[in-house]
């Protein structure tokens, strides 16, 4: 016997923003950079304030056979919960690495391979690029934020560091 | 410029689409020029619109595509073929489907 049309009209349409449960989340940037594509998307919290803040836009590659980097800023999947997670890589320990959200004080604890699924190259703020510390300056990052230097507290010596070090990158 | 839809096509999806049923409902992100963009580019199909993705499996031309809806549904051939021809345009043009061969 037919039925009706379950939902006829618009078939299909942008999904809007809408938040999705942690593991889904994690599964479908997965999938995606499995692909060999880069995941963009919109990233929440303030963990990694000033250089990621709340709304701002990531691009996370695919690691592509290169291991992350002292400094690399990382999305990874965490063991408990299966969220995705973006933090900073602190100290590598053979296959494992030390993971940290440069607006914390202690880290992630310590993170395998195979949980870290690409690594950030792009900050958008305002549809623009921003500096996001994922240059050279990563390795005077690392360095404060193994000492447990909260980098938020330094936003006032950045803002007068941020130029100087542009300068010497450029 | 636009490629004709032929009903003795076969469509199924690219391989630069990941597709994801997420709290019973199926997210697609086309993966244009190597980015998955769910800020910008993330996309839902209605339930209709499932049916008919599910039935473009790579399987069947658009024939029977339609033919097999208008088994299941009360709905005019012709209402139902117009449908399908438009998803699989819309699919097409955002590079989420690709046409696999005629038969």
């Amino acid at each position: 016997m037919k039925s009706q049309i379950p939902e006829p009209g618009i078939f299909l349409a942008r999904a809007g923003e809408r938040p999705l449960p942690g593991p889904d989340f994690a599964a479908l940037a997965r999938a995606v950079l499995d692909k060999g594509a880069s995941f963009r998307f919109k990233a929440t919290g303030f963990s990694m304030f000033p250089f990621i803040r709340n709304g701002d836009v990531v691009t996370v590659s695919p690691l592509a056979g290169n291991p992350p980097r002292l400094g690399d800023v990382v999305a990874f999947v965490t063991s408990g919960q299966q969220k995705l997670m973006v933090h900073r890589v602190i100290r590598i320990m053979g296959d494992s690495f030390l993971i940290k959200g440069d607006n914390r004080y202690s880290a992630d604890g310590l993170s395998p391979k195979a949980s870290i699924l690409g690594r950030v190259t792009r900050v958008e703020r305002g549809k623009k690029a921003v500096f996001s510390g994922i240059g050279p300056e990563r390795a005077l990052i690392v360095l404060l934020s193994r000492r447990g230097v909260v980098l938020t507290l330094l936003l006032p010596v950045w803002r007068i560091v941020r130029p100087v070090m542009r300068r010497w990158i450029a | 410029m636009e490629a004709k839809i032929r009903l003795d096509a076969i469509y199924g999806p690219s391989e630069d689409v990941v597709s994801r049923e997420i709290e019973g409902e199926l997210l697609i992100v086309p993966l244009a020029a190597g980015v998955g963009d769910i800020e910008d580019e993330l996309f839902t199909l209605n339930k209709t619109g499932r049916i008919i993705w599910e039935l473009l499996g790579g399987q069947k031309n658009l024939k029977n595509v339609v033919a097999e809806l208008f088994a299941r549904f009360e709905a005019p051939v012709g209402e139902i073929e117009e449908d399908v021809i438009g998803l699989v345009e819309e699919l097409l043009k955002r590079g989420m489907l690709v046409e696999i061969s005629n038969t």
